[in-house]
C-alpha cells in the first residue's frame, strides 16, 4: 500500500521535469503512426476555425468535406470514417489541437488550415509529428515555399502565383495603385507580391496602408484613398473584413468610382456585402456557375444544393476536393502509414482533360487554373454575383511555369 | 494635409458616437447594477440579427422593434441568471457573462448560420454631406444624431424621473431603498433590459455598416470596455467623452500610422489610467474598493 509518510525516495521535481521533457522529446522525434485497431473507424482530423471572421468560410469548407464523405457512404476501403473537427483559435491553439488530434484522437491525416497564420504553425507540427496534412484554404506563399515539408500538401494557389495571374487584369485599370492589406501573413504576402509586380510594370504606389485584422470601421482608410485618387485599390483584407470594407466603400459613395481588386477571396465575402454594395474584380479557384465545370463538379453543385438548400461557395468546393483527394489516396494506399498516404497523395490526379489538377510532387502544391471573376453590374439572384472574365493560364502546359519551380519558391523538401 | 486631418477628426467624432452608443448600455448596467456584462457585445449582435430578420417582415419598423425585443430578452436573462450575481464577487459576474456571450454567439450561429448576411442603409440615408474638406455620410450623421438624442433622453430620465432617482439610490444602497417599500428587484430587471436594449439599438444601427456575422460581438465589446474604462466605470458623461476621444485618436492614427490603429485605443487607455486610475470621470465605487 502506498504510504505518503514513508521514507522511500520521493519523485523530485527536477526528476519529474526531466522525465516529462524526455517523454515530450520522444513523442516529437518519433514518426506518428495511428494505432487504430481493425474494428475501429478511420479517424481523420478536421482543423478549421469555428469562430472569428474566417468562420463563414470554414462553414463551407466543412460542408464540402462532409459531402465528399457522404458521397462515399462514409467509408474508405469499406471501413467507416469518423471526422473529428477541432478549432483553430490562434496559431498556438491550432498547434495544440493538431497534437490533440494526432495523439488523443489518433487520426491518420488532417484536413484544414483556414488562415495562413494558423496553417504555417500547423504545417510545422505536421512535419514534427510526421502526420499528413492537406491545407484546404490558406494561401501564404511560404506554406509550399520555404516552409514546405514532406507531410504537408496545399490546395490554394499561393499568393505570389495568384498575384502573377491577376496583375495584368489589375493593370488594365491603371498603374497607380493604393494598397490596403491586412497586417498578418496573408496581407503582407499580397503586399510584397503586388509591389514587385507593380514596380516591374512601371507603376506607382498611391498609398500603402496595413490594416489590423478585424477592423470594424474602414471609413478613415477610405477617406485616405479618396484623397489619393488611385487608379485601383489593391486589397488584401480577408473574409469578413473585406465584406465590411466593401459595405463602407459603398456607403462613402466610392463604389463605381475606383475599381477594387483582390486575390484569394471567398464567395461568402461578397455574398455578405449584398447586391447594393458588392463590387470588384477578384481571383477565385472555382465558381459554381462556371460553364467550364466538368460533370462531376456539376453533380457536386446539385448535391450540395439539395443538401444545404443553397449553392456551394468556392470554399465548399475547396473542402470537397481536398477531402476527395485525401480519401481516395488513403484508399489507394491501402495503409494508414503516413508515408504511404503521402506517396498516394503525390500520385493523385483529378479534374478534366481541359482542366486537370494534381499535387506537384516536389513541393506538394496543387496546380490548378484560376478564374478571374468580376462582380456583375446588376445582381438579380442572391447567390449569382460573378461573371467569369478569364481562366488563367489558358493552356495547361503553362501551369508549371506560372507556379514557379519549387527551387525558385524556396522549397527544399527532405525525403522523410 | 490639414484638410485631411480635419476630415479625419470629424470622422473620428462620428465613429466615437457609435462607440459611445455601444458603451453606454454597458456603463448603465455596471453603474446601476455593478455587473461587468461581458455579454454586452452579444446583445449588440442580437440587435443586428433581429433587425435583419424583422426587416423582411416589417420593413424599417424593424429598427424600433428589434431593440425592444433585445431589451425583453435581456430582462429574461436577468431574471434567470444575472440577479443571482448581485451579491457575488465582480469576477463571478465577468466569468458568467463571458460564458453567456459564448452561448449567445453559438445560438446565433445555430439559428442564422455562420456566413455573413447582407444589410445596407435605407435608401433615404444614401449619399453624404460635404462641408469643405469634411465628408460625412448621411447614414453616419443619422447614427450620430440618434446617439445624441438617446443620451439626452437617458440623462433626463435618470435625472428628473422618480424611476431614475430610485435607480440611482438603489445602486448605492439597495437595503435602504427596500426598506422604503420599493420593489428593487423588478427595477433592476428593468435596468438590465434597458442596457441590453441600448446595445440592441447600437447593433441595429451598426448592421448596415459592419458585416453581420456571429463574431461581430467581438468588434463591439472591446471598444465598449475601453470606452467605459477610460471614462470611469459607471460614469455616464465619462463614457461620452471617452467614446469621442477614442474615435478621434483611432482615426488620426489611421491617418499617420495605420498599422497601429487597432492597438491605439488600448495604449490610450493605459496612458489615461496611469494618470487617472479611476478613469476620466470615475467616482469612488464602494462595492469595488
Amino acid at each position: 500500500m502506498y504510504d505518503p509518510t514513508s521514507a522511500a525516495p520521493a519523485l523530485g521535481r527536477r526528476t519529474l521535469l526531466a522525465g516529462a521533457a524526455a517523454l515530450g522529446a520522444g513523442s516529437l522525434a518519433a514518426p506518428y503512426v495511428s494505432r487504430a485497431h481493425a474494428d475501429e473507424p478511420i479517424r481523420i482530423g478536421l482543423l478549421l476555425a469555428k469562430t472569428g471572421d474566417i468562420a463563414p468560410q470554414t462553414e463551407y469548407l466543412a460542408n464540402g468535406t462532409y459531402l465528399a464523405l457522404a458521397e462515399r457512404d462514409g467509408k474508405i476501403g469499406g471501413k467507416p470514417v469518423e471526422l473529428v473537427w477541432l478549432d483553430e483559435p490562434s496559431p498556438q491553439g491550432a498547434q495544440q489541437n493538431f497534437q490533440k488530434l494526432a495523439q488523443e484522437n489518433k487520426v491518420v491525416a488532417i484536413l484544414g488550415g483556414a488562415l495562413s497564420s494558423s496553417a504555417l504553425a500547423e504545417e510545422a507540427t505536421a512535419a514534427n509529428l510526421k502526420l499528413p496534412m492537406v491545407i484546404d484554404n490558406a494561401a501564404a506563399t511560404d506554406i509550399t515555399g520555404k516552409n514546405c515539408n514532406k507531410y504537408t500538401f496545399r490546395l490554394n494557389t499561393p499568393v505570389a502565383v495568384q498575384a502573377r495571374m491577376f496583375a495584368p487584369y489589375a493593370l488594365n485599370y491603371g498603374k497607380k495603385w493604393y494598397f490596403l492589406t491586412a497586417s498578418y501573413a496573408f496581407g503582407q504576402d499580397i503586399n510584397k507580391s503586388f509591389h514587385e509586380l507593380l514596380a516591374k510594370a512601371g507603376g506607382t504606389v498611391a498609398g500603402n496602408d496595413e490594416v489590423p485584422l478585424n477592423t470594424p470601421d474602414y471609413s478613415s482608410f477610405i477617406l485616405k484613398i479618396r484623397q489619393a485618387q488611385p487608379d485601383v485599390v489593391l486589397g488584401g483584407v480577408p473574409a469578413g473584413d473585406l465584406s465590411t470594407f466593401l459595405k463602407q466603400w459603398n456607403e462613402l459613395g466610392m463604389r463605381g468610382k475606383i475599381p477594387v481588386c483582390e486575390i484569394a477571396i471567398g464567395d461568402t465575402d461578397i455574398w455578405a456585402v449584398g447586391p447594393q454594395a458588392a463590387t470588384g474584380t477578384y481571383t477565385s479557384l472555382w465558381w459554381y456557375k462556371n460553364p467550364a465545370n466538368p460533370p462531376e463538379e456539376v453533380k457536386f453543385t446539385q448535391d450540395y444544393q439539395a443538401k444545404y438548400g443553397k449553392p456551394p461557395a468556392d470554399k465548399a468546393w475547396m473542402g470537397w476536393i481536398t477531402a476527395r483527394s485525401l480519401f481516395e489516396s488513403i484508399e489507394k494506399a491501402k495503409s494508414m502509414e503516413p508515408l504511404a498516404i503521402v506517396e498516394a497523395l503525390e500520385n493523385w490526379r483529378g479534374g478534366s482533360a481541359d482542366n486537370p489538377y494534381l499535387y506537384r510532387k516536389e513541393d506538394h502544391q496543387f496546380l490548378l487554373k484560376n478564374l478571374v471573376v468580376q462582380v456583375k453590374d446588376k445582381i438579380t439572384d442572391q447567390w449569382d454575383y460573378f461573371d467569369v472574365k478569364a481562366t488563367v493560364p489558358e493552356k495547361t502546359a503553362d501551369l508549371d511555369a506560372l507556379f514557379g519551380s519549387p527551387e525558385a519558391n524556396g522549397c527544399k523538401m527532405s525525403s522523410s | 494635409m490639414l484638410d485631411l486631418i480635419l476630415s479625419q477628426v470629424a470622422n473620428g467624432l462620428v465613429l466615437g458616437g457609435l462607440y459611445v452608443l455601444i458603451a453606454i448600455g454597458l456603463s448603465i448596467i455596471f453603474g446601476l447594477l455593478g455587473i461587468v456584462n461581458f455579454a454586452h457585445g452579444a446583445f449588440f449582435a442580437i440587435g443586428a440579427y433581429f433587425a435583419l430578420t424583422l426587416y423582411n417582415v416589417a420593413g424599417w419598423w424593424a429598427v424600433i422593434f428589434a431593440p425592444i425585443l433585445v431589451g425583453a430578452l435581456g430582462m429574461v436573462v436577468e431574471r434567470v441568471l444575472i440577479h443571482r450575481l448581485y451579491d457575488k464577487e465582480p469576477l463571478v459576474s465577468l466569468i458568467v457573462t463571458f460564458a453567456l456571450a459564448l452561448m449567445i454567439e453559438a445560438t446565433i450561429r445555430l439559428i442564422w448560420g455562420g456566413i455573413g448576411l447582407p444589410f445596407n442603409p435605407p435608401p433615404l440615408f444614401a449619399g453624404f454631406f460635404i462641408w469643405g474638406p469634411v465628408l460625412i455620410t448621411k447614414y453616419r450623421t443619422a447614427v450620430f444624431m440618434t446617439t445624441v438624442l438617446l443620451l439626452i433622453g437617458l440623462w433626463a430620465f435618470m435625472r428628473y424621473t422618480p424611476f431614475g432617482r430610485i435607480l440611482r439610490a438603489g445602486s448605492r444602497d439597495p437595503e435602504m431603498v427596500g426598506l422604503l417599500g420599493i420593489n428593487l428587484p423588478v427595477l433592476l430587471t428593468a435596468v438590465f433590459g434597458l442596457g441590453c436594449a441600448i446595445a440592441g439599438i447600437a447593433g441595429v444601427l451598426a448592421a448596415p455598416l459592419w458585416t453581420i456575422i456571429p463574431s461581430m460581438s467581438a468588434g463591439a465589446i472591446m471598444p465598449a470596455f475601453v470606452v467605459v474604462t477610460i471614462g470611469g466605470l459607471g460614469s455616464f458623461p465619462g463614457a461620452v467623452i471617452a467614446g469621442l476621444l477614442v474615435g478621434i485618436v483611432t482615426t488620426l492614427t489611421i491617418q499617420f500610422w495605420p498599422e497601429a490603429s487597432g492597438a491605439v485605443m488600448y495604449v490610450f487607455m493605459a496612458l489615461i489610467l496611469l494618470v487617472r486610475p479611476r478613469g476620466l470621470l470615475g467616482e469612488r465605487w464602494e462595492r469595488f474598493e
